[in-house]
């Protein structure tokens, strides 16, 4: 089309048409001739076919809209059995209960109140800086940044909370809907004496250097050995002539009520003495460790001696917190252990 | 010889570069969002030689329709883990993230092998794998509890303060920055984190006796707005709440609407007798009113419905419904819109050709139950107009009356329109 200097003015109505008619003409020429030279080029350069998909497998994926099934045609609540490998640990753990695994692999549990209060005091000070908090600054009532304030609701309530045994403890009255039953062993720090004695009877016990939590198997549970058993009840309920109720009823704890000791005394019966033992169900898991110790007051002795020398080691592995615990118990009991945690017994399950 | 037109690899070269030249002459003005995009002429994408060789023996190729599921898959809840879960969806589903990842535009500048950007990206390419059975995020949970400390323990926990924190550790992690020690100017990052999420707040701070205003701009990643029914008071409105049906919302019906919780937001405030700021003007301690406007909008909004309420008297949870808009101008929350009220302008009706401010909803965070226990969901939104509800493990189809019928914690808006640099 000539490009000719016109006045539009002078023109009538059939001639304007004529102009917008090849205006967009060549419009439309240009958006067919671009369309054309991209898919030529495409063909040349070899990336046409890139177009076409795979019809068979794209159905695959069509969304589906049904009730009781997802976009993928999959059934409701079919994933209970997905497991994953902790990073921390590197155990397998099921992936529902993932979550309670890793705060206790990295050492967050909120039975430790320390790092509670230590969470705590943190989380206030990055509320503080948190670069999202502008608008706060004129509300005084505003709390829902500080979460602190509610997380110190919760560790109180924590508190208070025995962890549910099967039907073993007295429950605590909490109702926390988040409450776990940790099935794979039990958290002796929040434990009194009482619920450890009786445990004790029952379960084997041993504390895992892990997990730091007791073995919930039987007394004749062979993942551990007598020893380790033996070793957790010194560690845990402060005896160390755990054998022989003529012996003096406890080398250090010379504070325990003599009742107390006796009554300790008969349930640690694991040296054969058929002696009175209050949970009947654990004599006959008692009497089958008796070929295991032939000589139970050496034995004993060895335990405490190995026990009374690591005194000051135990903070290898959580065991500031598990001396706090201790001290908490004794109080109950009213005087202090002079026995300070053993690490043999992490030795024994090394 | 052919007569057929051909392409030379040489001169298409040479083409190139000079197309390329020609682009950065003409220049561009600063005003734009974005920062250092693309900062060079747009050119579609062509497979090199080995791409095509390699896509020719893989001819099973997808491509993500409209009724495509690829692109959605669903999330194990780790034990109480569902306030992680609902945020995952949403930022899996922020159209411009997705294509930042897609593209594989991280470069990992972290030391150790702990960084959360890369683990988002796994996350996207777990997303757009085609699998049907929900992804396990648990790699995900322990790098966020390893990073933000103050978020970690198995309690139940809020969906707002998990994004907030993620934000943050992301940010830090695009700048190689482990342990949160190097010293960040928010006002000069540009991670795609800031570029997509920070925007600016201004707050004027006017003394009501030489009239003078102090002005001063903070960055933002959410606006926190309070609801009717919290123990401080809703009303009343700022006093250029005009009752128009304004962004499509009905007044009439008496339900409060985002748009009331903004202009609430950014209504001025008599500070009270007992809150003097000393005014630089008068030199002297003097009453006050403060005001909240946006001076810099983000590409994606979150607006944050402080449904819990933690005063010291009592802890409970506010389920007022709030209607939200699937469009949302934000025009009249600006500094500018209040500048040119304050300058006399009489404000007109809403210009349509300002698409500057407009945003669509694409991404709501519902939250059911009690304060002490409760459930949160995502409605998320893909393919322009489909919905789907994102309920853990469980994707099934929503309706848009669906979304916007639920109560709404967390609201997700993109900008609708953006321009390239």
């Amino acid at each position: 089309m000539k490009m000719e200097n016109m006045s539009l003015s002078g023109l009538d109505n059939t001639k304007l048409e004529a102009l917008a008619q090849d205006i967009y003409s060549d419009l439309v020429e240009d958006a067919c001739l671009g369309l054309c030279f991209e898919v030529h080029r495409a063909v040349k350069q070899g990336y046409f076919f890139l177009d076409d998909t795979d019809q068979e497998s794209m159905k695959d994926f069509e969304i589906v809209d049904q009730p009781g099934v997802d976009i993928f045609g999959q059934v409701y609540n079919q994933w209970k059995n997905k497991e994953c490998v902790c990073p921390n640990c590197n155990r397998s753990i099921a992936a529902s209960r993932f979550a309670p695994h890793l705060e206790k692999c990295l050492g967050m549990g909120r039975n430790s109140s320390r790092i509670a209060n230590r969470r705590i005091a943190s989380s206030n000070n990055t509320n503080n800086k948190s670069e999202s908090d502008q608008e706060d600054n004129d509300d005084v009532n505003d709390n829902d940044w500080s979460y602190g304030s509610e997380k110190k609701v919760l560790i109180r309530q924590m508190d208070n909370v025995l962890f549910s045994l099967p039907g073993e403890l007295s429950s605590s009255v909490n109702t926390d809907p988040y409450k776990y039953n940790y099935n794979t062993g039990i958290n002796y720090e929040t434990l009194g004496p009482d619920e450890l004695r009786s445990l004790l009877t029952t379960q084997c016990g041993v504390i895992s250097e892990h997990t730091k939590k007791m073995c919930t198997r039987s007394q004749r549970c062979p993942q551990h050995t007598d020893q380790q058993r033996r070793a957790v009840r010194v560690f845990l309920l402060g005896l160390s002539a755990t054998s022989l109720p003529d012996s003096n009823t406890a080398v250090e704890s010379d504070g325990y009520d003599a009742s107390d000791g006796q009554v300790l005394m008969s349930r640690l019966q694991w040296d054969g003495s058929s002696d009175i033992s209050p949970s009947d169900s654990a004599s006959s898991k008692a009497s089958t460790n008796n070929s295991d110790s032939k000589k139970p007051k050496k034995k004993k002795k060895t335990s405490l001696n190995s026990t009374g020398g690591g005194g000051g080691g135990s903070g290898s592995v959580g065991g500031s917190s598990s001396q706090g615990c201790l001290a908490g118990q004794a109080n109950r009991k009213k005087p202090k252990l002079p026995v300070p945690p053993a690490p043999s017994i992490y030795d024994n399950l090394n | 010889v052919c007569q057929d037109y051909i392409y030379d690899k040489d001169m298409e070269q040479i083409a190139k570069e000079e197309q390329r030249k020609a682009w950065k002459l003409q220049g561009r003005s600063s005003h734009l969002p974005l920062r250092r995009c693309v900062g060079e002429k747009y050119s579609t994408w062509e497979p090199t030689k080995r791409e095509l060789e390699l896509l020719r023996h893989n001819p099973k190729r997808r491509r993500i329709t409209t009724n495509c599921t690829i692109g959605l898959r669903g999330l194990i809840n780790l034990g109480n883990t569902c306030f992680m879960n609902c945020i995952v969806q949403a930022l899996t589903h922020t159209p411009l993230l997705r294509d930042f990842f897609l593209s594989d535009r991280h470069k990992c500048e972290m030391q150790s092998n702990s960084c959360l950007v890369c683990e988002m990206s796994q996350l996207f390419q777990e997303f757009y794998s085609g699998h049907r059975s929900p992804h396990i995020p648990f790699r995900l949970l322990h790098l966020v509890w390893t990073h933000a400390r103050h978020l970690a323990g198995y309690e139940q926990q809020d969906a707002h303060e998990f994004l907030i924190a993620a934000l943050d550790v992301l940010h830090r992690h695009c700048k190689g920055d482990d342990n949160g020690k190097k010293a960040n100017n928010p006002n000069n990052c540009s991670c795609i984190i800031d570029q997509i999420f920070t925007g600016g707040l201004q707050s004027d701070v006017t003394c009501q006796v030489c009239h003078g205003v102090s002005t001063t701009i903070d960055p933002f990643w959410d606006i926190s707005l309070d609801l009717p029914g919290s123990s401080t008071p809703f009303w009343p409105l700022s006093p250029g709440g005009d009752g128009s049906t304004l962004n499509g919302e009905s007044h009439l019906s008496g339900a409060t609407t985002l748009t009331d919780c903004l202009r609430r937001f950014t209504r001025p405030e008599h500070l009270g007798s007992s809150a003097k700021i000393k005014c630089s003007g008068c030199h002297s301690y003097q009453e006050s009113t403060k005001q909240l406007t946006m001076k810099k909008l983000p590409i994606v909004a979150c607006f944050h419905l402080k449904r819990f309420e933690h005063s010291a008297k009592l802890r409970r949870k506010i389920t007022t419904y709030v209607s939200f808009p699937l469009e949302l101008d934000m025009t009249p929350f600006m500094a500018s819109s209040k500048e040119s009220r304050m300058n006399g302008q009489y404000q007109q009706s809403v210009d349509v050709f300002n698409n500057d401010n407009k945003y669509s909803l694409f991404a709501v965070v519902n939250h059911q139950g009690t304060l002490e226990s409760g459930h949160y969901t995502t409605f998320i939104r893909q393919h322009k107009d489909q919905w789907f509800k994102c309920d853990d493990a469980i994707i099934t189809k929503a309706s848009i009356k669906d979304v916007l019928d639920s109560e709404g914690y967390l609201l997700f808006y993109h900008k609708q329109f953006l321009e390239y640099e």
